[in-house]
């Protein structure tokens, strides 16, 4: 007959080092805003309002009543196998029917989620409903490359395209599979509102640190939104499946102080001049 | 009631004969579960392939893997190479749920005991049951030669993901004939499932033995009973929408195509139409295995079994309305996002009634731990941790933070490969010594299972990690940020295939030990009809019907 | 048993009919929601879908909103097609025209359909169109160019719908693709012959 105490011992240790673990999770680690953390446990570092309230919501509320549930239901495991054990109790009980308790682990339940559905739903609106933007930028996804413009009512009147610079060319610093050509600059403390479309197959517009992910798809304009609070490279990829290059084709979101981006401005409208002729050119000749 | 057993039913065929043209429903169930084992492999194989190039950052296996396979051009291997670890994806997805949890699970361990927990001397329909397997075993075929045929310009095999949304699965994507052959298998799978849910629901309706009434059936029944009529409600909705694709991509209809006035959406939504009660369908079947071995091993009924049995009732009716969860990042309107969160946190509530009635269960229990009990504990654990990143998940506003990243990934493995394949080991070690007459070692299914239990948390546990960092799924390369937790995801993977040989060798050694297992190796606890037959059951069985008295669950 | 066993003998036949029929009503249904699919989007805005009324607004609101155009052209149609104007100002129950430039770059005729959406989905159902070429399939000749106009207004019940109070801005978004006659050839040499991108 097998050793109870051993496995016992065993889902015990098992348990010691999953869970603290866990636990750590949802404390995001001091990094560099913007990027991934090598061997991070968390969130990373939000810098927009609905990122920070994911933040909130998941470090807060969804992270804690998770690790308490499956610590709760490990416990009972744990201590059911010990006490009822066929050792420590040779005689079943008949015990089938409680109708108190299962009343009671139905209606927890639903209290549970109705206590976490009320800051969900709240930073859902958040998310879903976009303020007045100052900018808008327009992002189109392309198999294997994001494109943007500037709107000409808001300074803007060019378009780029952003892509993965390849390995043999990165400087010392720039990161593997996330550096690009051109960064798309915003700038920070003002709402700036993303349209999001594909010129091809399905993508998705995704930056960890803006709490942001949207899909684009062919024929339909999608919209989100951030508010970027400190100056920062933020990177992002695309999040959904599109082909052999799916993860050759990252986003760069460069924020400025609203001085800084003017300048930016003036300076792109020049060097993408006629680029939106450019890049009907080169996606013509596909 | 016996009135099903045809004329010259007691012929009893041998070798290929009794396999091949095979009506009886333990042989039918037998293939089905060396098929699910092929198929399980198979879908293992390309994770590994999977898990080794993601141990490190850098593409490095797949443009070999892709010369090896496809005879790949080496100067065009490394593109050749990204797209195989996408056609892996994508097989691996399919091939796991469609022809190795389901076939396991419901044709195998279905076919098996639903007849024999209910007194049935067999199926409903005996020779629909053949035709339901041979259609799998055709559709496996479909499925494997897709990988071998021109999918996207240029490469082979289909690789969208086994979502296959288009337009990459549409011309715009793949144009050559890869994803055909895929949704040709998809019709085939989904014929066979439909036939066998109909076999499965006639059978159960009409065959049961006297005395035997719904609310006294074993729950594993009930389980299978509540998964047919999801199969039957939904696998008719994917073949439907695989139908317009193959009609979009061949004969020039614009149901998805934004060209003509179509929607790509509307296969979104069809496509998790079905595919959401599809994961229901196959975690049920575990719930019901799950109930009858915690029921076993605690000498005790089921802890309220009428909240049970309705528990996987209402799972399978809400899991049927909550499908655009899987879309929140496509731009839905508020109010429709608002009902899908609140829906899906809904099915949070049945599932938890199911935990806390299998620990009442063993409460005040007498606890044996064999095998199938203790990856029955396992599998409670497990599936509680998938179900709770599910709750996570539900909400639209943290899944915006989580969608298509590794974070899901981890929360579906927690379900499914922990989950359902808990079950499934957990099944496979109760009903082995019923169905092969011969005892297991305990030693070797214990080893197995601590292995796999080891191995898959390994795999799957720091995969929240990468989620939460960020990383996005379906993708062979990554930032090198992402190095650590990819590593000891792939270091898991070790274990993981050890527990495999374990499994292995533990079946070649019950076999050639031969140790006899007699009617009932589990003593008192096992109540079902299954025990009361000997090892293995005859032929036939039940030429005289049971008659049920008393509460016998 | 014996009294029962006709009846029993039919009634596994029965059972399976009636799932057989069952099965085959949930096929006729994933097709007909193609039609139903389009009916519901364009009746409830779900996902954003404009309404469509020729006869005007009934009423005059309050609120003032920003409405933005946008434009997108598929890669295969070699056509200039951009909103007159980027953005808007008007009061809900105002009805507005605005024009969309569009020019065949091309020295052949071309065709084009238009897929179209608002942005933010819930203001789908209070987008109405009262004219708009995106109805029909569009040709233009040989370096033809033209001024498309859109006609619509805003409906004053948003003024009403939670969902739409924080919102200010709307987007009107269209995208053009070249109508297609028939699938195109799935032998892998004119895959092929394409260019790698």
């Amino acid at each position: 007959m097998f050793n109870v105490n051993r496995v016992m011992t065993r889902g015990a240790l098992a348990a010691a080092v999953a869970l603290p673990v866990t636990l750590c999770a949802g404390f995001a680690l001091a990094q560099e805003n913007g990027q991934p953390v090598p061997g991070g446990l968390g969130l990373p570092n939000m810098v927009t309002p609905v990122g920070l309230g994911t933040q909130q919501l998941y470090n807060m509320v969804l992270m804690p009543i998770i690790s308490f549930i499956a610590l709760f239901v490990l416990g009972l495991l744990i201590y059911v196998a010990y006490r009822f054990n066929e050792h420590a109790n040779p005689i079943p009980s008949k015990l089938t029917h409680n109708t108190p308790l299962e009343i009671i682990w139905t209606l927890i339940p639903v209290l549970i989620l109705l206590f976490i559905s009320v800051p969900s739903l709240r930073l859902l609106a958040e998310q879903v409903e976009v303020p007045e933007a100052s900018v808008t930028i327009k992002v189109t996804g392309n198999q294997w490359y994001w494109s943007y413009k500037y709107p000409e009512d808001q300074g803007g009147g060019f378009g780029f395209d952003q892509m993965l610079k390849p390995e043999s060319e990165l400087q010392p610093g720039e990161l593997r599979l996330l550096t690009v050509d051109n960064e798309a600059v915003v700038p920070i403390n003002e709402v700036i509102a993303v349209h999001i479309t594909s010129n091809d197959v399905i993508h998705a517009f995704g930056v960890p640190s803006f709490g942001v992910r949207m899909d684009a798809i062919p024929g339909r304009l999608n919209q989100t939104w951030f508010k970027i609070d400190r100056e920062g490279v933020y990177y992002g990829q695309c999040y959904f499946i599109c082909g052999k290059d799916h993860a050759y084709m990252p986003i760069v979101i460069r924020a400025v102080t609203r001085e800084k981006y003017n300048e930016w401005l003036a300076q792109a409208k020049q060097k993408f001049a006629g680029a939106d002729q450019r890049v009907r050119v080169a996606s013509e000749s596909r | 009631m016996a009135s099903s057993t045809m004329a010259g039913a007691h012929d009893h065929p041998r070798g290929l004969r009794r396999f091949l043209f095979s009506t009886n429903h333990k042989d039918i169930g037998t293939l089905y579960i060396i098929l699910g084992s092929i198929g399980g492999v198979i879908g293992f194989l390309l994770s590994l392939a999977m898990r080794l190039e993601l141990a490190y950052p850098g593409v490095q296996i797949f443009p070999g893997l892709a010369e090896l396979l496809h005879g790949a051009d080496p100067s065009m291997a490394l593109d050749a190479g990204k797209n195989l670890y996408n056609v892996f994806i994508t097989v691996h997805g399919v091939l796991m749920i469609f022809f190795m949890a389901m076939p396991i699970l419901i044709g195998g361990f279905g076919n098996w005991f639903v007849p024999i927990m209910i007194g049935a001397p067999d199926m409903a329909f005996p020779r629909l049951n053949n035709i339901s397997f041979w259609l799998l075993v055709s559709s496996l075929v479909l499925a494997v030669i897709s990988m071998f045929v021109e999918g996207a310009p240029g490469m082979k095999g289909f690789g969208g993901g086994w979502t296959f949304y288009p337009p990459l699965s549409s011309n715009t994507g793949s144009p050559g004939p890869a994803m055909d052959f895929v949704i040709l298998a998809l019709h085939l799978a989904g014929a066979s499932s439909i036939l066998g849910a109909i076999n499965f629901i006639t059978t159960i309706f009409n065959m049961r033995a006297p005395g035997m009434t719904l609310h006294k059936m074993p729950l594993f029944v009930w389980s299978i009973l509540v998964t047919a009529f999801l199969l039957l409600l939904v696998l008719p909705v994917l073949a439907g929408c695989v139908t317009m694709l193959l009609t979009d991509r061949n004969f020039g209809t614009m149901f998805y195509d934004p060209a003509g006035g179509g929607d790509p959406l509307l296969f979104q939504h069809l496509l998790w139409f079905f595919g959401h009660p599809e994961v229901y369908i196959v975690i049920l079947p575990g719930f019901g295995i799950i109930s009858q071995i915690v029921s076993t091993f605690s000498r005790k009924p089921v802890f309220g079994y009428l909240g049970m049995a309705y528990a996987m009732v209402c799972i399978g009716v809400l899991g049927s309305i909550v499908w655009a969860h899987h879309m929140y990042t496509v731009g839905m309107s508020l109010n429709a996002q608002r009902y899908f969160t609140l829906a899906t946190m809904v099915i949070a509530v049945p599932t938890g009634i199911k935990i806390f009635s299998w620990i009442a269960t063993m409460w005040g229990g007498s606890l044996s731990f064999r095998a199938p009990m203790v990856w029955a504990i396992g599998f409670i654990f497990v599936f509680t941790m998938g179900g709770i990143t599910g709750v996570v998940l539900a909400n639209a506003s943290a899944d915006k933070q989580f969608h298509e990243g590794y974070y899901v990934v981890a929360h579906f493995h927690y379900t499914l490969s922990l989950g359902a394949v808990f079950a499934l080991y957990a099944g496979f070690y109760y009903w082995f010594p019923k169905m092969s007459g011969y005892m297991y070692s305990e030693t070797l299914a214990k080893a197995n299972f601590w292995l796999l239990f080891i191995g898959v948390n390994v795999v799957f546990f720091p995969q929240h990690f990468l989620g939460l960092g960020g990383m996005p799924r379906r993708y062979i390369d990554y930032p090198d940020a992402y190095a650590l937790w990819n590593l000891v995801s792939s270091f898991g993977m070790i274990f993981v295939t050890l527990s495999l040989v374990v499994w292995f060798y533990a079946i070649i050694e019950a076999f050639m030990k031969k140790r006899l297992a007699g009617a009932n190796p589990w003593g008192a606890g096992a109540t079902t009809l299954e025990w009361t037959l000997s090892s293995p059951p005859p032929f036939h069985q039940f030429e005289v019907l049971p008659r049920i008295t008393g509460a016998g669950r | 048993m014996n009294a029962t066993a006709p009846r029993s003998r039919n009634r596994p036949r029965l059972i399976a009919a009636a799932l057989i029929v069952g099965a085959t009503a949930m096929l006729a249904l994933s097709f007909a929601s193609v039609p139903l699919y389009r009916a519901f989007c364009a009746a409830t805005g779900f996902g954003g879908t404009p309404k469509t009324d020729a006869a005007g607004p009934t009423a005059r609101g309050e609120r003032v909103l920003t409405v933005r155009f946008d434009a997108n052209v598929a890669r295969d149609l070699p056509w200039r097609f951009e909103p007159e104007v980027a953005k808007i100002s008007l009061r809900t129950g105002e009805t507005k025209t605005i024009y969309y430039k569009v020019a065949n770059l091309s020295d052949h005729e071309t065709s084009g359909q238009a897929a179209y959406n608002v942005t933010p989905g819930q203001a789908g159902a209070f987008f109405v169109k009262v004219a708009c070429f995106c109805f029909e399939e569009k040709r233009l000749g040989p370096r033809e160019a033209e001024e498309w106009p859109v006609v619509f207004y805003l409906d004053p019940a948003l003024e009403r719908e939670e969902g739409m109070r924080g919102v200010r801005e709307i987007t009107l978004s269209y995208s053009f693709f070249a109508t297609k006659d028939a699938a195109p050839s799935k032998t892998s040499e004119t895959a092929i012959a394409r260019p790698k991108g």
